[in-house]
């Protein structure tokens, strides 16, 4: 593999760059010349409708799946990643959908699993300190480490997931629907933790449906759609722009709901101009 | 909000206890109970066994009490090691989810590259032993190309193997079809005469109870250095005195007799050896993971395949292994070795130990319980002097009734929320 700049990254430096990226599956092109750039301390939303090429898109980043066609240029140097360690050293961290845990392993092992610490004599002690301070800067609410992750909630998985994959210190997060299953706190404490983990200089890449969550904490909202580029949205952008742009409708219930409203304050306006002109 | 009031909470509360909704166990009725709650939720651990255990060996001393002779339980220790030696494979492929059906006819296949080596062609025994346990390794590596590369499942070309390698056990045996080992050379001696002298089996079982202390008082101290929970001081030295009592006895009873077996002593550990290797290090936490899902440990980015690859490979180096130390135990290598119930026997010992059979669950203890077991009922049934249909018909009973208990409780730590 291509060895790759060490060391911290500069503020603003463009970490991720995808280029003619496409992906088929048998006769289905799941992606089409994909174009995406991702900077240092910045915050991607990733958006979309269902099987518009979303999770394929993060699962070619993750190395689980290899791109069809395309370049994939990390820290200004292209690379290819053929199975998911590569990814992972080359400081791309993966939060999946299905959160891809060991429902058998501890919470602690699940954290550490594939970078257990002294791995001829397992340091349990230091990697269970680890895993406690990884937890507590999420605010998590895990009632033991040492408990199989089969008996933690969905919630609480989806923390021990995200936990994990701030283990490795990467210079890159791709989290896949992070907030999907979480509670109001929770979600409020992943999106907080979205933000520090911007602050401190990372790039994220973020895959949601939620758009309160996705304008929340993005700086920039790529959509996609049916497996190609449909456009590239600021968070102010209007509910019913990114509505219409997911899928590729102008009329639906989001922009009739918008124009009625829009509607309403005029008439509302009007009737107040009125009443203040005698 | 709720960061700060989590925040709050005193610093003398430990890091792993500051959560209010735990139950933690105190004390021994805290103990109990939690050990209660978790039988219940199907986390049998080694509980089978021992019920086991004592169920067989009652019914078979009450039946002949010869059972509990010393010199019958050193005989059994003696049988235990060979058989014993294959389950520890078989605990290996089952921890990865996998099976290995061909490992009897792997140790007969070395049993006869030891005898055709060693008496027919010359070779120094020790370089014979070596050549059978890396052919093993050899017919390991072939099964984990089937299995990665092919995606031949590990059932079907291990059955393909059992065949084939019977077929190579009778070819190299020729027409003779059995080598006789030389009485009083060291591998027949090891296999049917050498025990420990007493000073040795005293001081190997006060071991055990010394390594809990030293380890368990270290972690202790570590643990308590940068507050975490930890077990009681009084409670770790209860538990170790009670272990090398418990071990003392056992062997001052078996010392009565001829004593411990050498190959007894390397079957036990080659089973700790297992242990620490599967619980205390990166490969086993790797073993484990891809045992439990195996996508997981892929995208952990664990080399799933290289697992599997030393998953199979250990389990036919046990299985040559033990062929080798049933040839010496038996003093021949014959077309008979390896037959019969040898691979039914390494596997139910596994399971019965508490080895799952659906993968990421199991301990290398378990082939040292469940192979105890498994050789209490074979022995019982010869002391009982009942015909090999009946020893057969029970022993398979006792498999069937080994795997109900895996599956129902899998199907309650489902339910509870346990893996």
């Amino acid at each position: 593999m291509t060895d790759t700049p060490e060391g911290p990254v500069s503020a603003g430096e463009l970490v991720l760059s995808l280029r003619g990226i496409s992906k088929h599956f048998g006769a289905v092109s799941a992606l089409t010349d994909i174009d995406l750039d991702v900077h240092a301390g910045e915050v991607v939303a990733l958006v979309g409708d269902n099987g518009a090429g979303k999770s394929t898109l993060v699962k070619i980043l993750a190395g689980v799946h290899q791109p069809s066609s395309g370049t994939i240029t990390f820290r200004g140097k292209p690379v290819t990643m053929p199975d998911p360690s590569a990814a992972l050293t080359l400081g791309i961290a993966t939060v999946f959908q299905d959160l891809a845990l060991c429902e058998n392993l501890d919470v602690v092992a699940n954290i550490f699993l594939g970078n257990e610490l002294n791995p001829l004599q397992l340091d349990e002690v230091a990697m269970e300190i680890r895993a406690w301070t990884l937890l507590n800067e999420l605010s998590a609410r895990i009632p033991s480490v040492r408990e199989a992750v089969a008996s933690l909630s969905g919630g609480q998985r989806q923390t021990v997931a995200i936990a994990r994959s701030l283990l490795l210190e990467p210079k890159l997060i791709l989290l896949d629907e992070p907030t999907a299953a979480l509670g109001v706190a929770q979600t409020a404490e992943v999106l907080n933790l979205i933000d520090r983990v911007r602050d401190r200089g990372l790039a994220v890449v973020m895959i949601s449906h939620n758009m309160e969550d996705v304008r929340a904490v993005a700086d920039r909202i790529v959509v996609l759609r049916l497996g190609r580029n449909n456009g590239v949205f600021d968070p102010d952008a209007s509910n019913q722009e990114l509505v219409s742009a997911i899928t590729g409708a102008s009329n639906n219930a989001v922009s009739r709901r918008a124009e009625r409203r829009r509607a309403e304050r005029e008439q509302i306006g009007r009737g107040q101009t009125q009443e203040q002109r005698p | 909000m709720t960061s700060e009031i989590k925040h709050d909470t005193s610093a003398s509360t430990a890091l792993d206890r500051s959560d209010v909704r735990v139950k933690h166990a105190t004390g021994v009725s805290g103990r109990i109970s939690a050990f209660l709650d978790r039988v219940r939720s199907g986390d049998l651990g080694s509980l089978p066994v021992i019920v086991g255990l004592v169920i067989i060996w009652t019914v078979f001393t009450s039946l002949n009490p010869i059972f509990v002779s010393s010199s019958n339980l050193v005989n059994l220790l003696f049988d235990c090691s060979t058989v014993g030696v294959i389950s520890l494979g078989i605990v290996c492929v089952l921890m990865v989810g996998e099976i290995d059906l061909s490992v009897g006819s792997i140790s007969g296949f070395a049993s006869a590259l030891v005898g055709t080596l060693w008496v027919n062609q010359g070779w120094p025994v020790a370089l014979a032993i070596l050549a059978a346990v890396a052919f093993g390794g050899l017919i390991g590596s072939l099964y984990a190309l089937l299995f990665n590369r092919l995606g031949m499942p590990s059932f079907v070309s291990t059955l393909a193997g059992l065949l084939a390698v019977l077929g190579m056990q009778l070819y190299i045996l020729g027409s003779t079809g059995s080598i006789n080992l030389p009485y009083g050379s060291n591998l027949v001696n090891f296999g049917q005469l050498l025990v420990m002298p007493d000073w040795v089996s005293y001081g190997l079982a006060a071991l055990p109870g010394i390594v809990m202390l030293v380890t368990g008082l270290r972690t202790v101290n570590r643990r308590r250095a940068v507050n975490l929970s930890a077990r009681s001081v009084s409670g770790l030295i209860v538990r170790a005195l009670a272990i090398t009592i418990l071990l003392e006895l056992i062997i001052a009873y078996l010392n009565q007799s001829r004593g411990i077996p050498w190959m007894f002593g390397l079957f036990v550990g080659l089973v700790v050896a297992m242990n620490y290797a599967l619980t205390r290090t990166k490969w086993g936490r790797s073993m484990t993971a891809v045992g439990g899902n195996r996508e997981a440990a892929r995208r952990a980015g664990i080399k799933v395949r290289s697992i599997y690859l030393s998953a199979f490979v250990l389990c036919s180096m046990f299985a040559a292994l033990g062929g080798v130390l049933s040839a010496a135990r038996l003093a021949s290598a014959s077309q008979q070795a390896g037959t019969g119930d040898v691979n039914l026997n390494a596997i139910a010992a596994a399971v019965i130990g508490g080895t799952s059979l659906f993968g990421g669950r199991g301990s290398a203890y378990s082939a040292l319980l469940g192979i105890i077991v498994i050789q209490s009922i074979a022995s019982g049934l010869t002391l009982l002097d009942l015909s090999s249909s009946l020893r057969y018909m029970i022993t398979g009973a006792v498999l069937a009734i080994a795997v109900i208990v895996d599956s129902l409780a899998r199907r309650s730590r489902v339910s509870h929320g346990r893996a």
